[in-house]
């Protein structure tokens, strides 16, 4: 491995900007990191290269640990968004820098810095100031000087933001063919999703400081595994969907076969639908692909190769769209057409068509929407503007439907709303939370978010499950979770005070075991801890050592559930997700 | 005509481009004007110091150097801008680089501080130091029993001009370093350049037009300090007496030749100072 970074978190001001960050890129990789502004992209290449330092993990050049290296030991090549070039040295001196630096005799310089203008096509410009010449010239200048000394890496920091379209096209190709001609492993971060697919072998996404997926540029646009990533690379319709035995069913149309799935429980899914995927056509008979709706054309844009409609869904579907590329609200799909689709038939804004989806992915995620359920519309109501609730909402880009259960809480009584709880449910946290809590989680309620009135959205996110049995399930629902937040997760195992010292290797393992289950199967960081005593009391105690914590609990059982956890939840200050996976 | 006048103007100056012969005028007016003001508030004072100079003739005039006394003020005033200029570069530069480079605590209150001898009165600069190393300072004392002097002493002298020029090498790096950030050195750190290579070869030539101006300024306040070197100095003729002080002396005497003669020198010296403020400003714009 040419770069391998363990758990590398950084902190600014108390929060984490780069947050448990794991990565391994191969020799001679290509790997672009990509993710909006602030998500910590360009902090985490400045550690690689030396210029800032990391709070917690390592990071290691070709197996050579050199976290606590002075960046101008690294070896590293750099090239900076700005060019950085020296302004008062010619591009000669320039590139000459790292190798006068080595003490390189003159002549070997000549031959290395002439080799390297041809490389980036910039020969005979060695007398010429940086001032001289354009903005693509200078950036090869920089690329030049920074493979000048035969750096084992080389790392580039959004090289193209300062370049307008033709140049950076151009720079892109040079750059691709240099790394490809030395076969240098390469990080280039950037925040253009076409730019990472252009030059990527592998591309990792980042968000809120965290490396939410990594891998190669089809597979990342054709099965994302998150809303974020599906939505950040390339445009794509979020729609809440049900899994059925018969396959995806949108509103009152099952339009495709589910993908095999170990998980056959019927549930709510957020599906995700490209617009390219998605058909128009006159009429039903004459879709090819598995009818979604009707639908009235509300916009036509002509952009070039493709034309972008938005087709407005026709009341009577049932399925909310979640999000739309732009943010806009409402139950509008997003579509785009080739050419030649659109010569097969044409559209008019305000033509009512046929809407059919060719191809369906249903997001791996155990969180689809949220139920704000009280006991009554009034208190549903307050609880979904309920801050940290709202927040969550909005970035998982999802919806907060309302339930209202006057019983709730009374032993015997049955639901008073039709059908299954959908969702995550949420509950507000009082007086007698406890009875309440168990009252819905046996009525069918699986995650159920019990919310302090004021809680706002956690700095470090607590983990812990009771019973193997809900184990996987608490670690999806947290690595999901997580994943709209920038704060750190740790998994708290806690092992009955009496048998310490039988059961402290035992429990050593259970935690390891936990957290590369976390790290394999849902790519979530997260640290550990090990305390002993009673479940409910050691929780609590955690939780009361510090302010902006969430707790995320499994268990399995419901027995003495109640009063077990009368204490964590009864007028607790913080928010707690219980994720209830009883065997039936 | 004087009514229509100001609506003429407001209309021309909207639409830029057209010259008119009122617009060529005004022109004319305006800088007819600052050249008067300029001439009778610059220009004639600075006329004056050479006629007055030269009133009795040349050879009157070259006599006046040769008194002891004035020699040794000149040789004062040039040896105390030798000290102060280069430690207050040195501490400028150290001060701009760690305002503009590093993060920390008290940093607002660093650059205020820097600021200070441009707020507070000359004369007042000078008593913080006849307080403090004074007969009756905090360590008069102490000094009279080692036999050390500092007030009346070239030592004093050089401390309170330090103290009034210290601002000006600082206050030009300061934001010349900001604006041009740190690219550059993590750029050389990168390459394998180590903390000296990276000054000398990276950040000095970056802002070396700015020091240079900022070291100019620095010169020409040194030379031409009057209040607070006035409180510490003692005037003590032929010893402690600096340009500036030795032309009150001598004028208070009045022996006008010889105090215009040293103020033409100093004159010339600032005049000198800002013919290299201005060489620089020229080469450092064209390089930059």
């Amino acid at each position: 491995m040419s770069i391998t970074l363990d758990q590398v978190t950084k902190h600014y001001a108390g929060a984490p900007v780069v947050n448990d960050v794991s990565l391994d890129i191969g020799d001679g990789e290509f790997f672009v990191l990509l993710g909006p502004s602030g998500s910590g992209k360009s902090t985490l290449l400045r550690a690689i290269a030396g210029l800032s330092g990391v709070d917690h993990g390592r990071i290691a050049l070709h197996g050579r640990d050199v976290t606590h290296v002075a960046a101008r030991k690294r070896g590293v090549g750099l090239v900076f968004q700005n060019y950085a070039l020296f302004r008062h040295m010619t591009v000669a001196e320039n590139i000459e820098f790292a190798l006068r630096v080595r003490h390189m005799r003159a002549g070997a310089r000549r031959q290395r810095r002439q080799e390297l203008l041809r490389l980036v096509a910039l020969e005979g410009m060695d007398q010429r100031l940086p001032a001289q010449l354009s903005g693509g010239q200078q950036q090869r200048v920089a690329v030049a000087r920074a493979l000048a000394h035969k750096p084992e890496v080389l790392l580039l920091d959004e090289p193209f933001g300062a370049l307008d379209a033709k140049i950076r096209e151009e720079l892109r190709r040079t750059i691709r063919q240099v790394q490809r001609e030395l076969g240098i492993t390469t990080v280039l971060v950037t925040h253009d999703q076409e730019e990472a697919f252009a030059m990527a072998d592998r591309i990792g996404v980042m968000n809120l400081g965290r490396l939410l997926e990594m891998g190669a540029p089809h597979d990342l646009y054709s099965r994302p595994a998150t809303r974020f990533v599906a939505t950040f690379l390339g445009a794509a319709n979020l729609i809440l969907a049900r899994r059925t035995p018969d396959g995806i069913q949108m509103g009152a149309n099952t339009v495709a076969a589910a993908e095999r799935s170990a998980d056959v429980d019927e549930r709510e899914v957020v599906a995700v639908v490209r617009p390219e995927e998605v058909e128009v056509a006159a009429s039903r008979e004459a879709l090819s692909s598995g009818y979604l709706a009707r639908g009235v054309v509300a916009e036509v844009v002509f952009t070039g190769a493709l034309e972008s409609l938005r087709v407005r869904l026709e009341n009577g579907v049932q399925a909310p769209l979640l999000a739309q590329p732009d943010g806009a609200a409402g139950a509008s799909l997003l579509v785009t057409r080739t050419q030649h689709e659109q010569r097969g038939f044409e559209i008019h804004p305000g033509q009512d068509v046929a809407i059919g989806v060719r191809r369906v992915h249903v997001l791996p995620t155990p969180l689809s929407s949220f139920t704000a359920c009280a006991a009554s519309p009034a208190l549903a109501d307050a609880l979904s503007r309920q801050p940290l609730l709202a927040e969550l909402a909005v970035r998982m880009k999802t919806r907060i439907a309302m339930r209202a259960e006057p019983q709730l809480g009374v032993p015997e009584a049955a639901c008073a709303a039709d059908g299954p709880f959908v969702g995550t449910t949420a509950l507000a946290s009082q007086a007698d939370c406890a009875h309440r809590a168990e009252w819905l989680l046996r009525r069918g309620a699986q995650d159920l978010l019990v919310l302090p009135e004021h809680a706002a959205v956690p700095q470090r996110v607590l983990i812990h499950w009771m019973g193997e049995g809900s184990r996987s399930a608490t670690l999806a629902v947290s690595a999901s979770v997580l994943r709209h937040l920038s704060a750190e997760a740790v998994y708290v195992g806690i092992f009955p005070q009496q048998s310490a010292r039988v059961r402290a290797q035992h429990g050593m393992r259970d935690l390891l075991d936990a957290r590369s289950e976390a790290q394999l199967a849902h790519g979530l960081e997260m640290r550990t801890e090990l305390r002993f005593g009673d479940v409910a009391q050691e929780l609590a105690l955690r939780l009361a050592e510090a302010p902006a914590q969430m707790l995320i609990v499994g268990v399995t059982e419901l027995t003495r559930f109640a009063e077990r956890f009368r204490g964590l939840l009864d007028g607790g200050q913080w928010p707690m997700l219980i994720v209830y996976r009883g065997s039936p | 005509m004087g009514a229509a006048l100001p609506s003429a103007l407001a209309g021309d100056a909207t639409r830029p481009g057209q010259h008119t012969w009122l617009h060529s005028l005004v022109r004319w007016l305006f800088i007819a004007v600052s050249l008067t003001f300029l001439a009778a508030v610059l220009l004639a004072p600075l006329a004056t110091v050479f006629v007055m100079a030269l009133e009795r003739g040349l050879q009157a005039y070259l006599h006046s150097f040769a008194d002891p006394d004035t020699a040794a003020a000149v040789r004062l005033t040039l040896t105390t801008a030798l000290v102060v200029v280069p430690i207050n570069t040195l501490f400028g530069l150290a001060a701009a680089w760690a305002i503009a480079k590093f993060e920390f605590r008290g940093k607002s209150i660093l650059i205020t501080l820097i600021d200070l001898p441009l707020a507070i009165s000359p004369v007042i600069s000078g008593m913080i130091f006849v307080l403090l190393f004074g007969l009756h300072g905090w360590f008069g004392v102490w000094l009279r029993e080692h036999d050390l002097s500092i007030i009346f002493a070239l030592p004093g002298i050089m401390l309170a001009t330090m103290f009034v020029t210290f601002p000006y090498v600082a206050r030009e790096l300061i934001p010349l370093m900001q604006q041009l950030g740190n690219d550059e050195e993590e750029a050389a750190i990168t390459l394998g350049a180590g903390g000296w290579m990276t000054f000398f070869h990276v950040t000095l030539p970056k802002i070396r037009w700015g020091l240079l101006y900022g070291m100019v300024l620095c010169n020409a306040r040194a030379m031409g300090e009057f209040g607070a070197v006035s409180v510490v100095s003692g005037h003590i003729r032929g010893l402690t007496n600096t340009m500036p002080l030795h032309i009150e002396i001598l004028y208070n005497e009045y022996n006008f030749v010889g105090a215009f003669a040293v103020a033409s020198l100093l004159t010339l010296l600032a005049a000198l100072t800002l013919v290299v403020k201005t060489l620089v400003e020229r080469t450092g714009y064209r390089r930059r």
